[in-house]
């Protein structure tokens, strides 16, 4: 009889309304979350990849640099500044030759012949990726192990040999060919033997051992004031988002893939950090919703409420219908998202695998789920109860 | 059930309005356990007012009543289950049948068995309107089934507020009769209130407002 009484009172198009609203903010929430767990050991295994954290830096060329090149190297009071920030665990510099350096290739059937300038660079070689046993230099032999970006192998063989008609050449084998290399300044020139050792992803330059750039700008080089370009940085974590925020105010460059990486995990994340903030919008406007809806019907139903109050029914078992109603719809609509959202993350799960390799997360949907719902339910059972005791319970006029 | 009033006095009325009366600011009004009483008063004297007082629905009164020695502060509870009380407005859900209403009531206390229910329905002519929705009803036949409803609990005191006002005299003889069983049945006290001397219940005392 009370529950027919009272389910007159009931708007059943707001009821579906809040359902709907609620489904759609609970499921958004479950998903970026669960998202977020299931992502983030992939974004740490992918920077954990790169041993050192570290980033080449250089200053942007514009207009006026270009043509006045001091303005391209680093300052020592911009190096200090740099290696003060918290987010710098150590940096670098870059060492580029002073002097004038040819390759030529010997007369041989198995490469082409080839002559071309050359510039060389060194970094310390703990930041290098390759480390081979053939990576010294020693004056007394006439041997320059030399490093070059990946990206040049594959710009030769994409590039260069398939328009030019030349073999495609593998690590192995152009590690293999000998070709030579002339070092000249101060009237004098030197030749060496050289060899490919070595492959980078992280420095995109053409590197010699520290040691022997060191030896030869003394000897070769056209003054002893070696200007510093290029800086590489290692960062305690590549995705704090002061670096970025650090480089662009100082108008530097990063030209390092990491740093892109660890941009595009910021942006990930800045992304996810967006879209868990409209979920919870569109929860807060349906719990607001069905809150005002239920107050409305309690006030409209007023002297009903008071009727069964005065007939012998007290507060409690008047709003249990209500605290029921809108406790069900909820969990209803909150396990409805979870249905859905376990079926959207096994759709995006089977994607990702395909595509990565990594290890499935714990799924939280469930937890959250529940959370969800005791949170709720606790907040309009409260309020129900105490909306319905504020309407029944007589008070003093004032 | 004893009840007394001291000093009793509706906050929103004026000394002047209630002068004269044997209720409100008298030091103090005993209604005995097991006694009637009617209390008289023309239109807007606050009749309806004392029983609220008393019931408990309507705060907004200076003064103290006490419930078998327990004050009106203490008491909701106590009030809610021994007393019993015909609203002047019937305080009925229309959307419901005639047997519903009664029912909804009976389903808290459990007083009476559902045969009891539609012999009562039956004593006071509403048998054939036992499944009628009660917003079809005369002013009558809802005052009837008002009155039905409030003898289906156990009560130590039984509010009338002009419970006869759109009855007929033989709906109000089977009324009365029905009325007094049940009263002398609980041995309770009786106040009624009318607009008229009446004595229907061979009142113990008669109060004026």
């Amino acid at each position: 009889m009370l529950i027919k009484l009272q389910k007159r009172t009931i708007v059943l198009s707001q009821i579906i309304g809040y359902a709907l609203v609620l489904l759609v903010g609970v499921t958004i929430l479950l998903l970026v979350t669960q998202l977020y767990f299931d992502i983030k050991p992939l974004l740490t295994d992918q920077t954990d990849v790169f041993k050192s954290k570290a980033a080449v830096i250089s200053k942007n060329i514009s207009v006026f640099k270009s043509i006045k090149r001091e303005r391209v190297y680093f300052k020592n009071a911009e190096i200090d500044e740099l290696r003060k920030q918290s987010f710098v665990k150590n940096i670098a510099k870059f060492n580029s030759a002073t002097f004038k350096i040819n390759a030529y290739s010997n007369k041989s059937e198995s490469i082409p012949v080839f002559y071309t300038d050359l510039f060389f660079e060194s970094i310390p070689d703990i930041y290098l990726d390759v480390k081979t046993d053939e990576w010294k230099w020693n004056a007394s032999l006439d041997f320059i192990p030399i490093i070059i970006p990946e990206n040049y192998l594959n710009l030769y063989n994409f590039g260069f040999a398939e328009s030019q008609g030349l073999p495609v050449l593998s690590k192995n084998t152009i590690s293999q060919i000998e070709f030579n290399i002339q070092i000249s300044g101060h009237h004098r020139t030197k030749d060496y033997k050289s060899k490919i050792v070595g492959f980078s992803n992280k420095v995109n330059s053409i590197l010699v051992p520290e040691d022997f750039l060191l030896w030869a700008n003394n000897e070769f080089g056209r003054q002893n004031n070696i200007n510093t370009s290029r800086i590489l940085v290692e960062f305690n974590d590549p995705s704090d988002k002061n670096i970025l925020k650090f480089f662009n105010e100082n108008n530097y460059s990063i030209n390092k893939e990491e740093l892109e990486f660890s941009k595009l995990v910021f942006f990930f994340k800045s992304a996810l950090i967006f879209v868990f903030v409209i979920a919870v919008v569109i929860i807060f406007i349906s719990v607001s919703f069905i809150l005002l809806s239920f107050n409305l019907i309690i006030e409209r139903n007023k002297e009903l409420l008071l009727n069964l109050y005065n007939i012998g029914y007290n507060y409690t078992r008047i709003a249990k219908f209500y605290q029921l109603s809108i406790s069900l719809i909820t969990v209803f609509s909150i396990l409805a998202s979870i249905i859905i959202s376990y079926s959207i993350r096994n759709y995006y799960l089977a994607k990702i695998i395909n595509l990565f390799d990594f290890s499935i997360g714990k799924n939280h949907i469930l937890l959250l789920g529940a959370l969800l719902i005791l949170i709720l339910g606790i907040a309009y059972n409260v309020l129900i109860i105490k909306n319905i005791k504020t309407i029944v319970i007589p008070r003093k006029n004032k | 059930m004893s009840i007394e009033l001291k000093n009793i006095k509706p906050t929103y009325m004026s000394d002047a309005e209630i002068s004269a009366s044997d209720i409100y600011l008298q030091e103090s009004v005993k209604f005995e356990n097991g006694k009637k009483y009617l209390i008289i008063a023309n239109s807007g004297h606050g009749k309806t007012s004392v029983l609220n007082f008393i019931f408990g629905s309507n705060i907004n009164f200076n003064g103290i009543i006490n419930y078998n020695g327990f004050s009106n502060d203490d008491s909701l509870d106590y009030r809610k289950s021994k007393i019993s009380y015909v609203f002047q407005d019937f305080k009925l859900f229309s959307d419901l049948t005639v047997f519903e209403n009664i029912q909804l009531k009976n389903t808290l206390t459990k007083y009476k068995t559902i045969d009891e229910i539609y012999t009562l329905i039956e004593k006071v002519y509403l048998g054939h309107k036992k499944d009628s929705f009660v917003k079809n009803l005369s002013l009558g036949q809802k005052q009837r089934v008002a009155i039905l409803r409030a003898l289906c609990q156990p009560f130590e005191l039984l509010l009338l507020d002009e419970p006869f006002s759109h009855l007929d005299k033989e709906n109000k003889l089977i009324i009365t009769n029905l009325i007094n069983q049940e009263v002398q049945k609980q041995n309770a006290s009786l106040i009624m209130t009318s607009l008229v001397e009446t004595n229907p219940f061979d009142f113990d005392k008669i109060l004026s407002l």
